[in-house]
């Protein structure tokens, strides 16, 4: 059983904070920042590496680095995109007329209002003079937009702009904790919500004492999550914690599934925010909605996958809403093909890798991979009539595999309605399909007994209190960079505290996230 | 030699071929001097192997090669089989107080480092124990800055479909929890290896590219003169962070700014072709072959030129699941992925037939590749003679994740340190992979090294290598 949560007065008294490593930008981080700062086309910033993977996310801090490869590109990427940027220099420099002001007026200004943006707080003279002396470099036998583009290289191969620093002292070197400065909470929160630094508006907030607060920071993150622009960063922690980022990668057999297309495969993939979006920015923001919901969002050649006729849509828009036979036991995301597919094997489905997603993702409940010496072959599709049959070997060997796979196949062969690229069957090489199950091992009375099928299983799991703790942990890794440490235990319940509060509001979650100790404040190091 | 002026565009149309050789070193480094430098590779193919048909059969100097490494025939004098390296203690099961990791994933961060993973939560194993990234810098990155060769690239990794980001998909550590990350795009490391930005061939530099240099040196300063500063205000575990930043950013800088010092190592290196690259699409599976075939031709060309000396290739991740629906087997394409494919005890069948193709298809690529370097001459000997190439895979035996019984062949004799040509079986007396990694820094010329990750192995060099 998991420990007691911490009490209030335990948490009053302030816990031990766990130390959050350096954080460098993400290479999707890098280029939303450049992009809301120079707005130019990003994509020479694709020829970053790929971030490391850490317990399912790619913003873990602890393998953040700067290898020579990254520090090779940083070089390339950031001459090419402040190469662009000068080609608007006017709208770039804020329209500074160097007729009028005169070329060094106007740098400095831009050096000044360009570096608040870019290092995320409000100038030092230090700072500035380095941005100059790099406008001198291109401006010295060059011109005043070769200057402007030097300083902005500068800028972007700086680590006060690769990494969000948090360097604001404590009141003293006694202190066990610092209080983050109201810029580090900016950073914090437009990190969190867009995955990006902080505009102009957000520094304002941060400058004129708009971030002082608890109650304040909450509602400029409600603010800030009622817009598009939140989108992006939310829909990465769904991707990431549903794998169905892999679906880039997915790929199945082209005999018994002609059908699975890059064009199936990218309206798979568009299906997922689809839904999201609908969900928590045009709908009531519930996890319970978002994992019992019978509807599809269809583009191309995903309706025919799922049955249905989609409406036409509009040239330009994006994936349809549908809703989707009752019969097919639809629920959510837990059902939607991309997930299905990636959750799965080229040729055939894998109750294993569905009800592991369950168990590890949905319960926080990991079970260990297989042990060393065993043949974990998949038995090939003409061995057994049904999935169920073709795994009943792991019952039958005995506990040294039904130990682990008992929790994990009951649920997965639940699922056994949908093939491996998530289309429904009613039956499986002509055999009826049990899909009948059970969670078994889990710490919540609402998880115990049978389920029929997906649409069962799913209103289990939505009316779950560990489920709804997982999720919490879950976005907790997503936000703060790190795994949960024995530390963070209230920084965690002030997060499952509101989610449960709000009956499992997504939004408030990410709210929640704003506002705890985690969040707030830093661990003094010394130096 | 008579350099030959060259466009970047002729170069990319790939219309210099065989017969043009480009001179693309500082003109100072010509002929004369006729020692090669030693070149040192790391071939990493996925999911161990299956020994029984791996290992040749005869004796040492005699010995006939088997079935899965039949492609490697005409190489077969350059070859040195060693069995009998195991992981040690502290990479293997039970030992030690715990495990760290799966043994695909030990096996993997253990490779080049010899060290254990990390404690941590990261990646979840059997037994309940978990384990985080590396813990300690791998051979390569220990040799690049040992012998900090004067080349352009102090070391480079590439890969072929690695596509994984996590720890199976890492061999390279610049230090602890610092993996480095493979180049995958062969149109990317064309551009960095034979792409503009160089001086002229007589020695002349265009002054727009003396000018770039000249700002990219003032841009290098201004930065390493913060990170350094903020260095000073960070916790010391962050500091080794922005250390290896600073680290990597002096690494880069060399060739980014032109600096003479780059490329100018002796020996016959200096005349060397770009390769003509084949157009790849790299999110095909069934392109793995080309995409292969690219970046092969590209590190062999890079190492002829004298622009790296220090080389990892990886082919996929380690439990790697790549199809390979354009190998037959009775008949029929293969239809699993060969982790899974790895995993089935039968001793015959169509999985034990598909594995056994995909073990020789690998194989093949490294035949492909040794006749690469092969063709190279270096006075009178070949590219492959001056270099020693590891072939490594994660785990041995896979259907046993075993690691008591690694797979390692060397190909090539490090321009003559190692006596090649050899089947060694010490299977009966196992050394740790601890001596092998000391014995290639010494045949690197890292002669002074005596001992090489966790102090729970052996030190010292192999001794039936020398």
């Amino acid at each position: 059983m998991p420990a007691a949560p911490p009490t209030t007065e335990e948490c009053a008294k302030g816990q031990d904070l766990v130390r959050t490593p350096l954080r460098r930008l993400t290479k999707s981080e890098y280029a939303n920042t450049v992009k809301d700062l120079l707005d130019v086309d990003v994509s020479a910033a694709a020829v970053l590496p790929a971030d490391e993977v850490t317990n399912g996310f790619d913003n873990n801090a602890a393998v953040l680095t700067v290898s020579s490869l990254h520090a090779e590109k940083y070089v390339l990427v950031s001459e090419a995109l402040a190469k662009l940027a000068v080609q608007n220099l006017s709208n770039l420099t804020g329209g500074c007329d160097t007729a009028v002001k005169g070329e060094d007026a106007c740098a400095a200004a831009f050096a000044n209002r360009f570096g608040r943006r870019a290092f995320r707080r409000p100038t030092t003279a230090e700072d500035e003079r380095q941005l100059m002396a790099a406008y001198g470099a291109g401006r010295t036998g060059g011109s005043y937009a070769e200057g402007i583009e030097l300083m902005i290289r500068a800028a972007l191969q700086s680590s006060n702009f690769l990494y969000r620093l948090e360097l604001t002292p404590g009141p003293d070197s006694a202190a066990k904790r610092i209080a983050l400065s109201p810029f580090e909470l900016a950073s914090r929160l437009s990190y969190l919500v867009w995955a990006s630094g902080p505009d102009d508006a957000l520094l304002d907030a941060a400058a004129s004492g708009g971030l002082s607060s608890k109650a304040q920071v909450a509602a400029k993150a409600r603010e800030l999550l009622a817009g598009t622009k939140a989108r992006a960063a939310v829909n990465s922690f769904f991707e990431q914690w549903t794998g169905t980022r892999r679906l880039a990668i997915t790929t199945k057999n082209d005999t018994l599934f002609p059908a699975f297309s890059t064009e199936l495969r990218d309206a798979m993939a568009k299906e997922l925010p689809a839904f999201v979006n609908d969900v928590l920015w045009s709908g009531d923001h519930k996890l319970s909605t978002l994992l019992t919901a019978p509807v599809a969002f269809v583009s191309g050649p995903l309706a025919q996958l799922y049955g249905v006729n989609a409406p036409p849509a509009a040239s330009g828009a994006g994936p349809v809403k549908v809703t989707l036979p009752a019969h097919q036991g639809r629920a959510g995301i837990l059902t939607q093909a991309g997930f299905l597919s990636v959750q799965g094997h080229p040729d055939q489905t894998s109750p294993v890798l569905r009800g592991k997603f369950v168990r590890a993702m949905l319960l926080c409940q990991p079970p260990p991979p297989p042990p060393a010496d065993v043949d974990i072959s998949v038995p090939s599709v003409e061995e057994g009539a049904t999935a169920r049959i073709r795994f009943a070997a792991h019952e039958s060997a005995g506990a040294s595999c039904a130990g682990c796979h008992k929790l994990m196949d009951p649920i997965g062969l639940a699922f056994e309605h949908f093939d491996a690229v998530g289309q429904y069957r009613e039956q499986e090489n002509g055999q009826t399909l049990d899909v009948t199950g059970e969670i078994l091992g889990a710490n919540d009375a609402q998880l115990t007994g049978r389920f029929n099928g997906t649409a069962e299983l799913a209103a289990k799991l939505a009316n779950s209190e560990q489920v709804r703790s997982c999720v919490a942990t879950q976005f907790f890794r997503f936000a703060s960079g790190r795994s949960e440490a024995a530390a963070d235990a209230c920084s965690l319940s002030t997060m499952n505290q509101a989610f449960e509060g709000a009956n499992g509001d997504v939004i408030e979650l990410i709210v929640a996230a704003t506002q705890t100790d985690a969040f707030w404040f830093r661990p003094q190091v010394a130096p | 030699m008579n350099p030959l002026r060259f466009s970047r565009r002729n170069l990319l149309r790939g219309t210099l071929a065989a017969t043009a050789a480009i001179p693309l070193l500082n003109a100072q480094r010509a002929a004369g001097d006729n020692a090669s430098p030693t070149r040192f590779v790391v071939f990493t193919t996925p999911n161990g192997t299956r020994n029984s048909l791996f290992w040749p059969t005869g004796s040492e100097k005699s010995f006939t090669l088997n079935q899965i490494t039949a492609p490697l025939e005409p190489y077969k004098n350059k070859l040195t089989f060693l069995k009998g390296i195991r992981l040690n203690d502290s990479l293997q099961n039970g030992a030690l107080g715990g495990t760290l990791g799966s043994e695909h994933a030990r096996g993997t961060g253990g490779m080049l480092t010899a060290r254990p993973l990390n404690a941590g939560k990261e990646f979840i194993s059997f037994g309940n124990t978990t384990s985080g990234w590396g813990s300690g810098q791998s051979l390569d990155q220990y040799l690049a800055t040992r012998l900090a060769p004067p080349t352009k690239f102090k070391n480079l990794q590439l890969g072929v479909h690695v596509r994984d980001t996590e720890v199976r998909a890492r061999i390279s550590y610049t230090a602890s929890n610092q993996p480095v990350p493979p180049r995958e795009d062969p149109k990317d490391v064309f551009s960095v290896l034979f792409g503009a930005g160089m001086s002229n061939p007589d020695g002349t530099t265009d002054p727009a590219l003396a000018r770039l240099w000249a700002q990219r040196k003032s841009v290098f300063d201004l930065s390493n003169g913060e990170t350094q500063r903020l260095m000073r205000l960070v916790g010391a575990e962050d500091r080794l962070k922005l250390d290896a930043h600073l680290t990597a950013m002096r690494d880069v800088e060399q060739r980014l700014v032109g600096a003479p010092s780059m490329g100018s190592g002796s020996g016959t290196g200096s005349m060397c072709t770009p390769p003509t690259l084949a157009n790849v699409d790299l999110g095909v599976d069934e392109q793995y072959l080309q995409a292969g075939k690219a970046q092969m031709d590209l590190a062999a060309a890079a190492l002829a030129c004298d622009q790296t000396r220090i080389l990892t290739l990886q082919w996929s991740y380690s439990e790697s699941e790549h199809l390979f629906r354009y190998l037959n087997v009775s008949g029929k394409a293969i239809s699993g992925n060969h982790h899974a494919i790895s995993h089935d005890f039968a001793s015959s069948g169509t999985n034990f037939l598909a594995y056994n193709a995909i073990q020789t298809w690998y194989a093949e690529q490294l035949g492909y590749f040794l006749g690469k370097l092969d063709s190279y001459k270096e006075g009178d000997r070949t590219l492959l003679d001056n270099t020693v190439v590891l072939w490594a895979t994660e785990i041995g035996e896979s259907t046993q994740h075993d690691l008591t019984l690694m797979p390692y062949v060397l190909a090539g004799s490090a321009g003559g340190a190692i006596s090649a040509g050899r089947y060694l079986d010490f299977s009966n007396a196992r050394k740790d992979n601890n001596q092998l990694l000391v014995s290639l820094a010494h045949a690197m010329g890292a002669k002074d090294l005596t001992s090489f990750g966790d102090p729970s192995g052996a030190t010292g060099p192999l001794s039936v290598l020398t």
